[in-house]
This record gives C-alpha cells, structure tokens and sequence, in this order.
C-alpha cells in the first residue's frame, strides 16, 4: 500500500526481493529490508550475482548496507515469473574464473586498441566513472 | 532463510519447513556470529533460578522490591495487571498474587507480562501454556545451553532500542531488586535477573516464538517506557532475556503452520547491551537550541536532531500488517488502516506520550487462532482498525496527514486503484509474507517518519507554481469526469479542499533589548549580517520632476553666471593685458574686449538693442550669491544707460532680492557700485528710481527692513538732494513727483518703528536738510531721532 500516492516510494518494496545495480558494477539481489529518505538501502540475504555470458554465479554476502548515492537501478523480482532458464549457474570458483578472463580478455583487446591508435596519434582518454566532477 | 543457496533454487524465500529445520546449534552459531552479542543466557538462567527460590519469600518482599525499582509506568497499566494478577490468583499461582503493581508498569512483568494493557484473554491463554507439561517440554529441549554473554539474539540485535524491560519470565518480581541497588549506573553486564518464579518452561517456551511475535511484544512492553535514560532501560531490563509473553499464543499457534517455523527459528536473545546503550546515548543527546527555527513545513525544533531515525520503543502494533497471527481476517493487500487521529498521534508524538489505550492489546489476539476467545473484535482494537476484523477488502483508507498534498481527484483515482489492486495480489503476497520472519524489521513508525520526510520536500506554498502540469491535469481530468457524470452523483463525490501550507512571513529579527545602545552582533545562517543598512528613500513621479526642475534651473543660472564672470574677468583684465601686449596684438585685443563687453551687457538684455534689462534674468542671476558678486563688479563696465536700468531692476525687485538674499546677505556688495551708478543718474532717472524703489504698497517697508534697502533709499535722497542744492536749475522739482515721493518716504520713515529700521551702511549727511525742506520742524526732530 502506497504511503505516499502520487509519488514515487521506497515503502511498498520493504520485504520484497529486489536486484539492485551499483555504480561500480556489481549486481546484488536480497531482501529490502530498510530504507531512509536518501534511499539508503539494507539489504537482507544478499547475494552478489555475476554474470560471464550466459553463464552466473551467485555468491552470497549476508547483509548489505548500500549507500542510495550509488544506486544505479533498483528492481522488485517478481517471485511468480518463472526464472530465467537461458542462464546456466555456476559455482563461485567456476564464475570467478571465468570473469577473471572476461577481464584478462578485456584489458588485452583495450591494450591492443590504445596501441593502435597511439600509432595513429590519437588518444582517447579514459573516462572516469566513479569521479563527475 | 539461512541458507543463501535456497535462493537460486526457487527465489523464494519461505522455503519448506524443511528447509528450516537445522540443527539447533547450527542456529545458534549463526546468530551469534551474524548478529553480533546476544543475549546472555546465563543470566537468564541464573535469574530464573533466583526467581524460583523467591517464589518462597514473602510475596510482600518482592512486592517491595516492586514498588522500589518501578520506573514511571501508568496507571491503567497497573490496574490492568492487578486485575490480571487478581485472575491469576484464582489461577493458583499464589506468590505471585501479591503482586500489586501500582507504579511501574515498565519492564516489570509479571506472571502475564502484560505491558499491553492486561489483555485477561491473553493471560489466561498464558496460564494454559504454562501448565501444559507437553509444552514446557518442547520448551526445554530447546533451551540454549549457557554460554558467555556473547551475542545470543538474532534480529533482535536490531531492534536493540526495542528491548527496554521486556520480561523474559513470567515474573520477574524481585527483578527491580536490581535496579534498586543499582540505582545510578548503567548495567553493561546482566546482572542476576529475576528468575521465573516457579515456571520454568516459561523462558523456552518464548524460544519457541516466531522472531515477529518477540517484536510485537518487545513493542508492546516498552510503550510506556518512553523516553528513559539507557541506564534504566538495562538496569530493568537485565534479567530478561527473550520474550516470554506469549506462551499463551503459542498454544495455538501449535496447528498453524507458523508453529513449526517457530520451533526452528529459534528466539532472539538480548541484544547486546553495551552497544546499544551508546547508541541510545548519542541518539539522546541533545544539540544547543538552534538560533531561530527553520523555515516553513520543517518539524518542530525538538531536541534530537531530525536526522535520527525514530525511536523503537513505541508500540508498534501498527504493524501488524505482517503478522502472521494477523492472516486470517485480514488479506494483506488491505494493508494498515489507521484513523485520522492515529496517523496524527504517531507523527506528532513524541516517544514518550502515546496512549497506552491506544494500541492496547496486541494484534496477536486479532488472529483467527484466538478466535475462541473473543466474542467480538476487542473493543480497543475498535478505533485503530477502520473494518471490523471480518477482513474488508474495499475499503477507503482515511486520508492521511501526509497525503492531503495531493490533488483530490487524484487521490480519489488511486483510491480506487488500490482497492481494485489489493484484492487481486492479496493472497499471494500474504502468503510470502507470513513465513518471513525477517520482516518489518522497519517499523511502521520508521516508514512514517521516512514518508513524512519525503512528504516535506513535496509541500508547496503555491502548487500552481510548483506542479503546474499536475494541477492542470487533474483539473482537467475532474471537470470531464464532472461533465459526464450525472447530477445524482455530485453530492456523492464531495470536493475535498487541499490544504496548502500558510505562506508566513517568516523575517528573522534579531534579538534586541530595549533601552539598550547598539545593537548585538548576532549572525545566523538565517541572518546574515547586514552590512550596509541601506534605507530605501522613494519619491513620488511628482516631487522628483520639481525637484529635477528647479535644480536644473540652478544649475543653469550657475552656469550662466559662470559664463559671464569668465567674460568680465578677461574685461577687467584686459587694460592689463593691453599695456603688456606688444603692437600688433594690441588690436586684436581690442576686438576681443569689445564683443566682450557687448556680450555682456547682451546678456542681461532682453533684446539686442533694448536697453532695459531683463528682469527675470537678474533677478536669476542676483538670487544666486556668485551672481550677486558678478553684478557688482559688472556694473561698473557697463555703459550707462544699461547700468542704470540694471540699478532699477534692482530697486524694483528689492524686496525678492532681500529675500533670496536673506542666507547670503551680500547684498551690500552691490551698494559701492550702485552707488556709483546713481550719481551718474540724471534727475528724471532718480525720480524714477526712487519710485521703483517706492514701488507697490508696502514695497518700501520692506526696503527699509533691509539694510541694502535703507542704504539705497539714503543714496538716492542723498543724490537728489545734491541735485537741488548743488544745480539750481535742476528738474527735480519740475514735477511733484519727487516732492510726491519723498513725502511718502518721510511719512513712511515717521510711522515704521525705530525697532525695524535697519540702519544703513553709511549715512549721508544732506538727509536732513533734504527733509528739512519738506517736513516742518516737529517731524523733521523726529526723523532726526529715527536716523540717528
């Protein structure tokens, strides 16, 4: 039930299972379980899911105190839909390896990139996400 | 709910019962290193053996001990449980029939614990619990072994505040002992608390409660503890360890499913003590009181700081939208329903004043469970919850206080939305819900006080400028449905006036004492000091165009008069010039000197060739002190004709002049070369002077108050009288003007008091043989004493 109707709430999601995307990255579901007017959040039975390509691996954290500042998104999981079925699970070891080479991977192909383009005397500078101003 | 692979199995949180049976140890171990210290067992178990062997005693001695530790309680509470106490004496429990508790209705449980209000229902089912052996047996089995005061309790670590004086046994009589000894500091160790008095499956039996109910009855309990020192919380609190209320409850809760939910869960244990005291310390502490309050819609100026979530111990059966004893009337997509009054109380009140009749006995008794016992729905529950317990799915939630910044219609629209929307999810959402012992752990009052806040940001003093689409909108949306419905309905949807928050003046002046000199420097972020205390000083369109006028004016006599005094002081200077200057410029010079002049004398003119003056621009030009000068030294290069009209402008507006002149009084300046002029004057001329100078009715008075006048007048009698004593055949008398005129200066001279005859500048010396010719003997001695 809607505290506040008209306007966009918190409340109604206390106790319900959400995905939350930080600024950093990272992907944690749980269980909202507080909230505060900066939107603050608590979660309850956290767990950080990481995704390689259809592979994922959760590993659980407990409970997560997420400052609202780095919320990027925040979505209530429907518990009636039927999960995913595309995404295979993996174990934590197996996914953190596999990310490990998705990053490995990554810096290889960016490496190759800035040399390339330092042979053509350009630069791209690198963005920095964490720092707006 | 403790093991996190559950989650990618099902995403459900309520997993089986299964899934919950653990092993107890398991349990424990887990609590103690999720939740940090718990509770202490050992105390506990101590108390409880304490409390047994007290059960022996007098029951006056606990009851001493009773009214020495009791905090500030409240009367019906005491009366409550004495009326409780009073059942249970017929229930046989006879040491503890003494137990009267007048004062403290705090944390001092008794056999009933019932902070609530003395719930008799509730206490009866208690009794019955209590003496079920099959209950106090599967108490037992899961009684926690002891163990250091290291964390015992669960979520309850959360909920530390909650805690104040929640009895863990059924009596905890002799526990105030404690805080009577101890009186003055806080307690960061259990000590000894009361043990149950003679009923040990009391405190397992509490293990037994789901980790929900322990909340509702922690909150119940601390109600009326209000806003305490943490030192007195402990120190009452200290021998309790989990909840014990609700061995009643728990009798039947055995068929629902919750009961096997329970048996596993296990309790919360104390919180730890020490943290949560410093907690409690810093949230009490108070902030110097602010200078001048915040602006429009900001709370009142409390003592804590706003940004101090709200304070647990506050009853919180306002929540028991959760409740799993709440399932069976109510769906849970009904939700909270408070009254009006309800709504104010918790977003006003302090911690410390909310009614205990108020949230009165818990929602534990609303479940269907404890059907049995009631007749009706309890009658305090009456006010708080709108529908009767019978589970009212449509209907319309009061309008709150920190919703009236919505539009009406829009309200109304989602109202509606809401109703048709709770109906739908009901069942679904109450069913996770109810197995999940993890909710609420945001209380109703946290989310109210999070709303409230958020509510604030929206408040407007104009909403048209604020959230001008959204008005429109709703308007819009309000008039069309109007335009379609019928008339008969228009009573029915009444128009509901959105209050709107007062535009106050809210101007900060600063503190000032009268009497007193200056003013104190006192500087704010709401008051910054002024640093130039500029006075805004309007004038009207009017004031400020004659205003501009006559400065303008001035101005251009200055300027005049500049101009001229440039042009005389190259005429004066020219014979200097000329005698310096070699040949050959000597000519040019001469030019120079004569345009000079004749632009001089021009500007006095009214025309070219007129030789008469223009009055008004001498008198211009006198009215200002540098002009004065300027004629004076002017005079004397004028040519004659011009001089003299320039001496009978003079005259004739002597009076204006004497007035401009009045500042100044430099009129004097004028008489050497006026002087000059008037003896140069031919006797016609004179004539005519003096006339002029006579002028209108009551113009020679005047003259005569002042000095230039008096002093003017002299020279020309004096000059006439030249003439005819000097010239016999002079015109003077070829008319009776002059005769005429000096008749009237006599007469005048005669009737003027001495008193506003000012004396001139000099006097001439033939006035009195001037005189002596017209006046006869008597008259002429007065004259004589006048001029003298």
């Amino acid at each position: 039930m809607n505290y506040v109707p008209g306007t966009a709430s918190l409340i109604d999601d206390i106790d319900k299972k959400h995905l939350v995307l930080l600024r950093d990255g990272r992907t944690l579901i749980g269980y909202l379980r507080s909230i505060d007017q900066f939107a603050n959040l608590v979660f309850h039975q956290t767990v950080e899911r990481i995704h390689v390509g259809k592979k994922f691996g959760d590993i659980p954290r407990g409970i997560f105190i997420v400052r609202g500042e780095n919320v990027v998104l925040l979505g209530e999981i429907d518990m009636d839909k039927p999960c995913d079925t595309v995404l295979q699970q993996v174990s934590i070891e197996e996914i953190l390896e596999e990310q490990r080479l998705q990053q490995q991977a990554k810096q290889e192909t960016d490496k190759v990139k800035m040399q390339a383009l330092k042979d053509r005397g350009l630069s791209i500078p690198k963005a920095d996400n964490l720092d707006e101003y | 709910m403790f093991r996190f692979q559950s989650l990618d199995e099902d995403c459900t949180l309520e997993e089986e019962d299964e899934g919950l049976v653990e092993d107890e140890d398991e349990i424990d171990q887990f609590n103690d290193d999720t939740f940090g210290a718990g509770a202490i067992d050992d105390d506990w178990q101590e108390e409880h053996k304490r409390l047994a062997g007290l059960e022996d005693k007098d029951g006056l001695g606990a009851e001493l001990a009773l009214g020495g530790g009791g905090m500030g309680g409240e009367s019906d509470l005491g009366a409550a449980q004495t009326s409780t106490s009073t059942h249970l004496h017929s229930a046989g429990h006879a040491p503890l029939s003494s137990l009267k508790f007048s004062l403290s209705s705090s944390e001092l449980p008794s056999d009933v614990d019932d902070r609530g209000g003395g719930d008799l229902a509730e206490s009866l089912a208690r009794l019955i619990l209590e003496a079920d052996p099959a209950i106090a047996g599967v108490g037992a089995a899961e009684r926690p072994g002891p163990s250091p005061s290291s964390s015992r309790s669960s979520l309850s670590a959360l909920q530390g505040l909650n805690r104040p004086g929640v009895p863990a046994q059924p009596s905890s009589i002799p526990h105030p002992i404690q805080p009577h000894q101890h009186p003055q500091h806080p307690q960061h160790e259990l000590p000894p608390g009361p043990s149950a008095s003679g009923l040990p499956p009391g405190p397992p039996l509490s293990s037994m409660l789901s980790y929900q109910q322990q909340q509702h009855l922690l909150r119940r309990g601390t109600a009326p503890m209000a806003q305490m020192n943490s030192h007195s919380i402990w120190e009452n609190s200290m021998g309790f360890g989990p909840v014990s209320v609700t061995p009643g409850l728990v009798t039947h809760m055995e068929d629902s499913p919750l009961m096997s939910i329970i048996k596993e869960v296990g309790l919360p244990k104390r919180p730890p003590q020490s943290r949560n005291d410093e907690v409690r310390d810093l949230s009490e502490r108070v902030p110097p009181p602010r200078s001048s309050s915040p602006v429009i819609g900001s709370p009142p100026v409390r003592a804590v700081p706003i940004g101090t979530p709200p304070k647990q111990p506050m009853s919180h059966a306002l929540n028991h939208q959760n409740s799993p004893l709440c399932r069976g009337p109510f769906p849970p997509g009904v939700g909270t329903v408070l009254s009006q009054i309800q709504h104010a109380q918790l977003l006003n009140s302090q911690v410390a004043g909310f009614p205990r009749g108020g949230p009165g006995p818990p929602l534990l008794p609303v479940g269907s469970g404890f059907r049995p016992f009631f007749g009706g729905p309890p009658p305090p529950l009456g006010h708080r919850m709108g529908p009767p317990p019978h589970g009212h799915l449509n209907h319309t939630p009061p309008i709150r206080h920190n919703t009236t910044h919505l539009h009406p219609q829009h309200r109304r629209m989602l109202t509606q939305r809401m109703q048709s929307r709770g109906g739908d999810r009901g069942r679904t959402g109450g069913d996770r819900r109810s197995r999940d012992p993890y909710s609420n752990l945001m209380t109703q009052k946290e989310k109210e006080w999070v709303t409230k806040i958020q509510m604030m940001q929206l408040q407007s003093t104009d909403p048209y400028l604020d959230d001008y689409y959204y008005q429109n909108y709703y308007e819009k949306m309000e008039k069309r449905q109007d335009r379609e419905s019928d008339s008969s309905k228009k009573e029915y949807t009444t128009k509901l006036i959105t209050p709107q928050v007062a535009k106050v003046e809210h101007t900060y002046r600063p503190v000032q004492f009268a009497g007193s000199l200056g003013k104190l420097t006192v500087s704010s972020v709401n008051n910054p000091r002024k640093m130039i205390d500029a006075v805004v000083t309007t004038r009207t369109d009017d004031e400020e165009k004659r205003e501009k006028q006559v400065w303008n004016k001035r101005r251009q006599i200055l300027y005049t008069v500049e101009k001229m005094y440039s042009m005389l002081l190259e005429v004066q200077d020219f014979e200097k010039r000329f005698v310096q200057a070699p040949e050959e410029d000597r000519e040019a010079l001469l030019e120079r000197h004569k345009t000079n002049t004749t632009q001089l004398c021009n500007s006095l003119r009214e025309k070219e060739w007129d030789n008469r003056v223009n009055d008004e621009q001498c008198v211009m030009i006198m009215s200002v002190r540098k002009g004065k000068r300027l004629i004076s030294r002017l005079l004397p290069f004028l040519p004659s004709p011009q001089a003299a009209a320039v001496v009978m402008a003079i005259s004739r507006n002597l009076p204006a002049l004497a007035k401009k002149d009045k500042q100044d009084q430099v009129l004097c300046w004028l008489v050497e070369p006026v002087s000059a002029v008037i003896q140069s004057l031919s006797s016609s001329t004179l004539t005519d002077l003096l006339q002029e100078l006579q002028g209108s009715e009551g113009q020679l008075a005047t003259v005569l108050h002042n000095k230039f006048g008096v002093t003017l007048l002299y020279l020309i009698l004096s000059e006439g009288e030249r003439m005819q004593s000097t010239d016999p055949n002079c015109q003077l008398m070829d008319d009776n003007r002059w005769t005429e005129l000096v008749f009237s200066v006599t007469r005048e001279l005669l009737s003027v008091p001495s008193s506003s005859l000012s004396p001139p500048l000099f006097m001439p010396p033939n006035l009195l043989s001037l005189f002596s010719r017209y006046v006869d003997r008597q008259r002429l001695d007065l004259l004589q004493d006048k001029l003298q």
